[in-house]
């Protein structure tokens, strides 16, 4: 819940915020795309350094706060790549072995560096995403996906989705306070009851809400069609020109 | 000269569900440029009064008219423009994700032309001073700020008569003196205002006219100092008497002012009648 939170926060606090966010949409994707469709790990390396730059220079993020987010998805890769790592004989082989009954567990040259380069392409890919949640809050995110041919009903209801985790999260931490002044939480046994108690209560208050939002927007003329002005953030021709040339260096590095 | 009747309702009675009466024969008529404080205590039908007069709910007897033609099932979406709400919990009332976005809200589902949205919004803010927060989530807002918001959604509306639910309730002084500047900001742009409260100073100090509801009803409906100076009403509304009407009948009391001198609503009248 918390990282939700950090993530929505920085990207309003972020200096790119201004930019328009189809640019960095496309320069994003781009990127990523270039990333898996070739695996060339020069590009991915660049695109990792880049992205992180862009991200903790221009956007002002902090370095340590980057770093703490690159932790997630760091997590992950190393339980995935531990299995392209390991492999399985009948016969000791690979540059270090383990002898189990029946089999071997075996490192090999070609499994590290698989796995290294599968590690540079995934942290690649993660920071180009980042570069684009960092600096763009949700809605305009949303707002993009408009622009696919998506069907309406999904972007409201992202729209509404984003709004109520952070309604919810409110009534719920509130809920959380005020079992905790009455000992709720003080053994193990009281905070299961205490959580579940919550848990009831926050589907009844969600019910509650829901019919009092619908009548909140009744009142301001809602008829089925959730509508909303985004601003328009134009495109710079300076902008446009570093993203086209950004993404023009990491087809010429594939040349090399 | 008696200004027009603008919002009219005849015997309106509501129920929430079976044998839940919340409204009970109401009939009120509000007329424009009006500043009309709603009193009652909790559960005495406010609300459920001002949802029906802006069309949000249905009233299962009665009429409601607007600018003496009858609002019917068809006329809702038009009384819903000319009466605008602002909720009493913001949180209840805040939909999109951004101040700006949610400001728009209104004006959009008003099918006007792009251009024409985006001055309202932009008024909407500026009279709200929310100009610096326009891009903000509402969830990075404090609960003065989402009031704001809350009125400028209604505002960006452009509707002839505004209902607040309780305005006064979650905020604090500084708030509520930044409110009351604002209503009377509203005030001279000609709109009409109704605000539920149980605050009866404010009500003193702010409204011309009060209705009192209790139990569902309305008990009392006239000038505010009369109003709130009766007190059989007052007890049957779970009301109090205002400080300064208090403080007036003590001087009236021990004579420092003559018997039938002018209320004051304020600091600044009582010093003036001393004066003088």
């Amino acid at each position: 819940m918390k990282n939700i939170h950090t993530i929505d926060f920085y990207a309003y606090e972020s200096r790119l915020k201004g930019l328009n966010p189809g640019l960095k949409a496309v320069v994003a994707i781009a990127a990523l795309l270039i990333c898996i469709g070739t695996g060339n790990y020069l590009v991915s390396v660049t695109v990792f350094l880049t992205m992180g730059g862009v991200t903790v220079i221009w956007g002002g993020l902090s370095f340590w706060k980057y770093l703490g987010l690159l932790k997630i998805p760091v997590t992950f890769l190393i339980l995935g790549t531990a299995a392209i790592v390991v492999g399985i004989s009948s016969a000791p082989t690979g540059r270090f072995c383990v002898s189990l009954p029946g089999f071997y567990l075996y490192l090999s040259d070609d499994g590290a560096i698989l796995s290294a380069r599968l590690i540079i392409k995934a942290m690649a890919c993660v920071s180009a995403m980042y570069m684009l949640v960092l600096s763009t809050p949700a809605s305009e995110v949303i707002n993009l996906l408009g622009k696919l041919p998506l069907p309406r009903l999904l972007l409201e209801l992202m729209n509404l989705i984003y709004r109520f985790i952070f309604v919810m999260m409110d009534v719920q931490s509130r809920m959380k306070q005020a079992a905790q002044s009455r000992l709720g939480y003080s053994s193990f046994f009281t905070s299961c009851r205490s959580f579940g108690g919550i848990g009831a209560n926050l589907f009844l208050v969600s019910l509650k809400k829901a019919g009092t939002y619908y009548d909140a927007m009744t009142s301001r003329c809602y008829e089925g069609e959730l509508l909303f002005m985004e601003e328009v953030k134009p495109v710079k021709r300076k902008e446009a020109a570093v993203a086209a040339g950004y993404i023009a260096v990491l087809l010429l590095l594939l040349l090399i | 000269m008696m200004e027009e009747i603008l919002l009219q309702a005849e015997h309106l009675s509501y129920s929430y569900g079976e044998g839940n009466r919340a409204l009970h024969d109401v009939s009120l008529s509000v007329r424009k440029g009006e500043k009309i404080a709603v009193l009652g205590s909790n559960g005495a039908g406010k609300s459920t009064c001002f949802f029906n007069l802006n069309g949000v709910l249905i009233p299962d007897t009665g009429t409601i008219w607007y600018q003496g033609k009858k609002i019917g099932k068809k006329d809702l979406s038009e009384l819903r423009r000319k009466v605008g709400v602002v909720f009493q919990d913001a949180d209840n009332q805040i939909i999109a994700s951004t101040v700006y976005a949610e400001v728009s809200f209104g004006p959009m589902n008003l099918k006007l032309p792009r251009d024409q949205v985006k001055t309202r919004v932009d008024t909407a803010l500026k009279s709200m001073n929310l100009i610096m927060l326009k891009d903000r989530p509402p969830h990075y807002l404090s609960g003065g700020e989402k009031k704001r918001v809350s009125i400028a959604d209604i505002l960006a509306m452009e509707p002839e008569v505004i209902l607040f639910d309780e305005p006064t309730a979650s905020l604090d002084p500084v708030n509520v003196d930044m409110l009351t500047k604002v209503l009377g900001e509203m005030s001279d742009m000609g709109k009409t205002l109704l605000i539920s409260t149980h605050d009866v100073d404010f009500a003193y100090q702010w409204a011309d006219r009060a209705v009192v509801f209790a139990g569902g009803t309305i008990i009392a409906d006239g000038p505010v100092t009369d109003i709130l100076a009766c007190g059989p009403v007052l007890k049957q509304g779970n009301l109090r008497k205002p400080v300064l009407m208090e403080v007036y009948d003590s001087l009236v009391k021990s004579r420092i002012i003559p018997e039938n001198s002018p209320h004051f609503k304020n600091t600044q009248e009582l010093n003036r009648l001393l004066k003088a």
